[in-house]
């Protein structure tokens, strides 16, 4: 009797199971197809987006799995990095910098309002600075928290900024999406600490969030009350769409308007969505390096030699361009050449050469015993482990090349595949071999690259410890931020890169671009020069 | 009784074309190292997304890797586990099933309760769950699976033993004198061996679906490792520009597993097995 049941049942499952893999692929057309049709007549102007993962907390002072460009488009900065690194009156209209680079003072916009409307004054920055600095900790990656003396009131609409030491990104930090940005009064929890969370995401963004299904979809409608420039279209709507074929399919059928992102969708679709002619598409100027970390730490590792031997064993510009059909660049150095400070950078070129990384591994005391494929030392294999986002087909896809191509070498490479978070935790308990990474891009490089590798805790720190030069670089990096020189400043910016890149544990693979895909009736879509920016500013649709 | 003969006949035909193709895929899987055209795990990304060819004949995935060396290979761990997992289940199933059965009291009470845990939970449930205790890997999700499918044998058997411990000629070996073990090992076990095929086919079946659904979920087999669910994952990327690369996985899952759900029901209609 139990027998048959289970029969039947796995009888019904095997069906189900059939059925169920080919659905899910057609699942993102068919059921928002019928969703669409119905509130398209609704919302004319309404855009529909897909993105990969649920937009997360509006909160803007915490981060994962909060989503940067959905946190944009609520809250707003006090100043906007703008295209060339240039930086812009936001929400200050303007600001003072005393002669010894410690005080900064703000003049707010006097027309500004909070979505619930109640208005953005003084008080409310320094409520919004305060709760920030009671989680230093958290937030210490972003260089000028952590040298914050004190905030000031000084009226209404003055507010001042007093820090410990000269740190020369303040304000070009001040420009990111979190944690500085401004949440309203009604928005804090009782007990003032938004890092648990907060009551209601009020901010003074063009957008606020309409409706919110976790892991489904968000609306956010136009704040009609906006002081800046009033978005075209009436609304926005993310659709939480996990799988990237699946977005495709679903944007094919006309059921998105608009795809964008890095890694939105794989690159092969891009290029075939392209060809179509159907669509238009768009490619960002590079954004990030897409870098390999190594873990000098690990004993594998920890010698140069190993470490240059793997970077001459792999033809970087076959991999980048075989992997990302040419859509990413391969990078030569562990920072874009668009950054400040960062295009007069001298390094030792390293140049695919399989021969020279097999003498630097027999040099190192690797060698390779007979009748084996792996090399040893000491009777232990060279065997290294890489641990990479199972979500992103690009590192999935550069882990399996490398993999194949220095196991040529005598280097077992095995490669593990982890959730996101995963690999953002063990990263920073120092718990990994080899990692992929991408710096954070504007408004944060230079700078915040070099503190993050500079701070403990953070993942590079403890990953470089076997650098010969560690201390001095690490203060040189401490340095930095405190010249008040623009020339020796960029002779430090130039020492630091040099040296991480020189002495291997950090290695540039190519650097990454955003793609958008979008529908005809779209226009006006263009790349934020913010990173993490929403890119909805001027947007519009006719349907 | 003409169409009782009929049925034989047909299920004989079934049995044997059954039989064939799954001789023949056992034997590829063995000399797959030998007949593969090329390496399943060279990576070449100048060849990506070839079509088939005479040196790829059924194209490159996208990391221009030979598909059918990688389906070659991909059925060693497809057939050779499932194989594992069934003998192995069984094993214990048999086992357990067979001294509930025969024994009752608190240790059937003990045992069954035990299985009646496992099998509160769905198959798939409880696969995943101890996967993702276990971490994700080919050894854990045989593990996974042995620790599930245990309970479906030492269910059967305890139930086939229980009808049998009645049988007259037990109650004649136990008057004579025979020990308890020499009852289960010369009487019992091997009156339960027949509808060993037949669980055994279709057990075999759902084993290849179990596995590749776990490497499909990127739970089973890590790359490079060629393995089908793992590939159809990997192909998934491709469907608009390259479905073959889901297509051809895909058809062999379909054909193994179909081929051994015939051969069980054929079998179970050969011998008589009940089953419904």
């Amino acid at each position: 009797m139990v027998m048959s049941k289970r029969r039947n049942s796995k009888k019904v499952l095997f069906i189900s199971a059939i059925v169920l893999i080919l659905s899910t692929l057609l699942l993102g057309c068919t059921n928002e197809s019928k969703e669409n049709s119905t509130s398209n007549k609704d919302n004319k102007d309404m855009l529909t987006l897909a993105w990969p993962r649920d937009i997360g907390e509006m909160n803007p002072h915490v981060y994962n799995p909060s989503q940067l460009f959905a946190t944009s488009m609520i809250y707003e900065p006090l100043v906007s990095y703008q295209d060339g690194g240039k930086l812009k009156p936001h929400l200050a209209e303007s600001w003072e910098i005393s002669k010894d680079g410690k005080e900064y003072t703000f003049n707010l916009r006097q027309d500004v309002k909070f979505s619930d409307g109640t208005s953005f004054n003084a008080e409310i920055v320094k409520k919004n600075f305060d709760t920030i600095l009671k989680n230093v900790d958290l937030h210490s990656w972003l260089g000028f928290i952590t040298k914050v003396d004190q905030t000031e009131v000084i009226d209404q609409n003055t507010f001042k900024l007093t820090l410990k030491e000269p740190y020369y990104p303040t304000i070009q930090e001040l420009a990111v999406v979190r944690p500085v940005r401004f949440l309203g009064d009604a928005g804090f929890p009782k007990d003032g600490d938004t890092s648990k969370g907060v009551t209601k995401p009020v901010g003074t963004g063009p957008w606020i969030l309409e409706e919110y299904k976790a892991d489904e979809y968000a609306i956010f409608k136009r704040n009609e009350n906006y002081w800046g420039e009033l978005p075209k279209v009436k609304k926005i709507k993310v659709k939480v769409i996990p799988d990237a074929e699946t977005r495709v399919l679903a944007f094919e059928k006309g059921d998105l308007d608009l795809i964008y992102g890095e890694g939105a969708i794989s690159l092969d679709a891009f290029k075939q969505l392209e060809t179509t002619g159907n669509y238009e598409t768009s490619i960002s100027d590079p954004v990030a390096t897409r870098q390999l970390v190594m873990n000098t730490k690990k004993e594998q590792l920890s010698d140069l030699r190993v470490r240059q031997a793997l970077q001459y064993g792999f033809n970087k510009k076959a991999m980048v361009d075989g992997v990302t059909s040419g859509l990413e660049e391969k990078a030569d150095f562990i920072l874009p050449t668009n950054f400040p400070y960062t295009s007069d950078i001298d390094v030792t070129a390293i140049d695919y050469n399989v021969e020279k990384a097999k003498a630097l591994l027999d040099e190192a005391g690797w060698k390779l015993p007979k009748g084996k494929n792996v090399r040893e030392k000491d009777g232990k294999p060279l065997e290294i482990e890489l641990m990479y986002d199972s979500a992103e087909s690009i590192q999935k896809a550069m882990a399996e090349t490398l993999q194949s191509e220095w196991a040529a070498l005598g280097v077992k490479l095995n490669i593990v595949g982890v959730e996101l978070t995963v690999q953002i935790e063990r990263f920073k308990a120092n718990d990994f071999e080899l990692n992929f990474f991408s710096n954070y891009g504007a408004p944060y490089d230079p700078h915040t690259f070099v503190n993050v590798v500079g701070s403990e805790g953070f993942g590079f720190n403890e990953a470089i410890s076997s650098y010969p030069n560690r201390d001095e670089l690490l203060k040189q990096i401490a340095d930095v931020p405190g010249t008040t020189d623009e020339k020796e400043r960029q002779e430090l910016y130039s020492t630091i890169l040099e040296s991480l890149q020189d002495q291997g544990a950090i290695v540039p693979i190519s650097y990454i671009k955003k793609i958008a895909v979008y529908q005809k009736d779209v226009s006006d879509f263009t790349f934020p020069a913010n990173r993490d920016e929403h890119p909805f500013t001027g947007i519009s649709i006719e349907k | 009784m003409i169409t009782s003969l009929r049925i034989m006949m047909r299920s004989q035909k079934v049995i044997v074309l059954c039989s064939i193709i799954l001789s023949f895929l056992f034997i590829i899987t063995i000399l797959a190292p030998w007949i593969a055209p090329n390496d399943p795990i060279a990576v070449n990304l100048a060849n990506k997304l070839q079509p088939s060819s005479f040196e790829y004949p059924l194209g490159t995935d996208h990391l221009g890797r030979c598909t059918l060396s990688r389906i070659l290979y991909g059925a060693r761990i497809s057939l050779g586990f499932a194989t594992l997992i069934f003998i192995s289940s069984l094993g214990i199933g048999l086992i357990i099933g067979t001294i509930a059965g025969y024994k009752g009291g608190w240790v059937d009470q003990v045992l069954m309760r035990l299985c009646d845990g496992v099998m509160a939970f769905p198959n798939l449930l409880l696969i995943l769950g101890l996967v993702g205790i276990l971490g994700p890997g080919l050894k854990q999700v045989i593990i996974a699976l042995m620790l599930v499918q245990w309970v479906y044998y030492a269910r059967i058997f305890r139930g086939m033993v229980l009808s049998l411990k009645e049988q007259n000629y037990i109650a004649a070996a136990k008057i004579s004198g025979s020990s308890q073990w020499k009852i289960i090992k010369k009487h019992i076990v091997p009156n339960v061996l027949p509808p060993l095929a037949v669980m055994g086919t279709l057990e075999m079946g759902w084993a290849i679906m179990d596995i590749s659904a776990m490497s499909f979920l990127g739970l089973g087999v890590q790359p490079p490792t060629p393995e089908w669910g793992a590939m159809i994952h990997e192909g998934k990327t491709y469907i608009r520009t390259n479905p073959e690369l889901m297509l051809y996985p895909g058809l062999m899952i379909m054909l193994v597993v179909v081929t051994f759900n015939l051969l069980g029901e054929a079998l179970s209609e050969r011998f008589g097995v009940k089953r419904r």
